[in-house]
């Protein structure tokens, strides 16, 4: 009780500020009770969520996510390779996610931040899973045996402010949405050789090897909400001053069918009751469709102009 | 191949604030070059280092992989840095903060030719190639000249702070690239410097 007298006799923003910083889960639990956050969205409530393609001009497919302020950009170049022999039907795709010096104070040159490489492999796990994959490898064979697509993805955090995997993976999905791939056809000496627009006239007689493909065919797109879990309250798309101070979250992530495809809690000093994953689980089905809404309109700009 | 006789700069744009996070920073876009520079501080330094009237200031530069068009080829980033640092060093007041680290880092999202460097300090470079000055040149313009030449100034008080000459030049020749590239500077600055007045009278949210 004597924290919520403290709070009100709290007038001045000098003195809201000072306390938000000397006693950050007070000042959040004052919060809860009212069913309200400190950037005013009420608990289930994900933050504005935008995207843009084509911002590396120098990359085959990218794109820019933002939620919130978390900022994130994916990036596909495309790099013709030889299969394996276990799969030369196959391509590949490598993804990595970088977090640079410039997204937080908390990473410093020379230090790498330590959730990157988790993160990282999350996004692998979840792009590449087998068999109901996003993507079926086979989409990127060029020629079987001799030539395939090498995809490497790479998302760069810009601005980290808490949700990180949910914009990463966003970003990544819609980098593919944006992904074109090139015309290639084979020369004379059997190697793959880039067809380019203008001099497409003069290498008729070579018929391009993937005259069709010039988009990747997605069977399904992940999506994902990240709910911070704090005593009986769930908070969807949490601040990273939220993930700082209430530390037991957990990712949902759901195809296009709305079909769980993973549900990842790393620990944390909180348990999960089933209610509350269940309740997790229908938060991410109203995002997942809010956020195919968000994608489907990017996509429909762009092909506008 | 297309030298074109580029007097003029590229268009650049300038957005302040793009990083929340940050205590400043700032988006630039030159040409095909974009840049992301952030800037944290004063705060105390990581490194254990001995006491210091003056602060100190932390470049860093660093590339995505899909900054050059061939993945994985990354310039140099040390010696960027270490341009960028020697070339902010002469504008920021030191002594004003003491004992912590101003942070300054950049991040080069996609690399179209020559790097620029700002925070009210403006850099040009010229290359050479034959009888032709071509500033702000591409990458493609880069790898034939026979010589380059980068000013960093501060245009508001016409000081040089940093001078980078390579290659081959004759004395008319440098004279005339160097005053080239004094004007362009000038000239960057005012876009500069409009850009912080906008970002300094919209209100604040």
């Amino acid at each position: 009780m004597a924290a919520a007298s403290g709070t009100n006799d709290l007038s001045s923003e000098m003195e809201l500020d000072a306390f938000r910083r000397l006693f950050p889960l007070r000042f959040h639990e004052r919060h809860l009770l009212e069913s309200i956050r400190p950037d005013g969205r009420p608990l289930g409530r994900a933050r504005d969520t935008s995207l843009s393609f084509g911002a590396v001009a120098s990359a085959n497919g990218s794109a820019l996510a933002k939620i919130g302020c978390t900022t994130m950009l994916a990036a596909i170049k495309l790099e013709v390779m030889t299969p394996t022999v276990e799969a030369p039907d196959e391509g590949c795709i490598a993804i990595d996610f970088h977090m640079p010096p410039i997204c937080s104070p908390l990473i410093r040159p020379g230090k790498p931040a330590e959730v990157a490489p988790v993160i990282s492999k999350q996004l692998s796990d979840t792009i590449l899973r087998q068999e109901s994959g996003m993507i079926d490898l086979k989409e990127l064979c060029l020629v079987s045996g001799k030539a395939a697509w090498m995809a490497y993805l790479d998302i760069y955090c810009l601005d980290a402010d808490g949700a990180l995997f949910d914009a990463a993976l966003l970003s990544a999905v819609a980098a593919f949405s944006h992904l074109q791939i090139p015309v290639v056809s084979l020369n004379d000496d059997g190697r793959i050789v880039l067809v380019s627009e203008e001099n497409g006239g003069s290498m008729k007689e070579k018929e391009p090897v993937n005259k069709e493909k010039i988009k990747l065919k997605m069977s399904s797109q992940p999506f994902s909400l990240t709910c911070i879990l704090h005593k009986n309250y769930i908070l969807a798309d949490p601040t990273s001053e939220e993930e700082s101070i209430m530390e037991t979250y957990l990712t949902v992530v759901l195809d296009t069918n709305y079909q769980l495809a993973s549900l990842n809690k790393p620990g944390g000093p909180g348990l999960a009751s089933t209610s509350s994953i269940q309740d997790c689980i229908v938060l991410a089905r109203k995002r997942v469709k809010e956020l195919q809404q968000i994608l489907g309109e990017a996509i429909s700009d762009m092909e506008v102009d | 191949m297309t030298y074109c006789n580029r007097a003029a700069c590229y268009l650049a744009v300038l957005k302040t604030g793009a990083v929340n996070s940050s205590s400043g920073s700032a988006y630039a876009e030159f040409g095909n070059t974009k840049v992301i520079v952030s800037v944290f501080g004063p705060r105390e330094s990581k490194k254990a280092m001995m006491y210091s009237n003056a602060g100190r200031l932390n470049c860093n530069v660093s590339y995505t992989t899909f900054a050059s068009p061939v993945r994985g080829q990354t310039p140099e980033t040390k010696n960027i840095s270490a341009m960028l640092h020697r070339a902010l060093e002469g504008a920021i007041i030191l002594k004003s903060f003491p004992k912590t680290t101003v942070d300054v880092f950049a991040l080069v999202l996609e690399s179209g030719g020559s790097i620029m460097l700002y925070d009210m300090v403006a850099a040009v470079s010229v290359s050479c190639i034959g009888k032709n000055l071509l500033i702000d040149p591409v990458s493609e313009e880069e790898s034939h000249q026979d010589g380059a030449l980068t000013i960093t100034c501060m245009p508001s008080r016409n000081e040089v702070t940093q001078m980078t000459v390579t290659g081959e030049w004759s004395t008319t020749k440098i004279n005339e690239a160097m005053q080239l590239c004094l004007d362009a500077c000038s000239k960057l600055g005012k876009v500069m410097r409009s850009c912080l007045k906008e970002a300094a009278s919209a209100p604040q949210d």
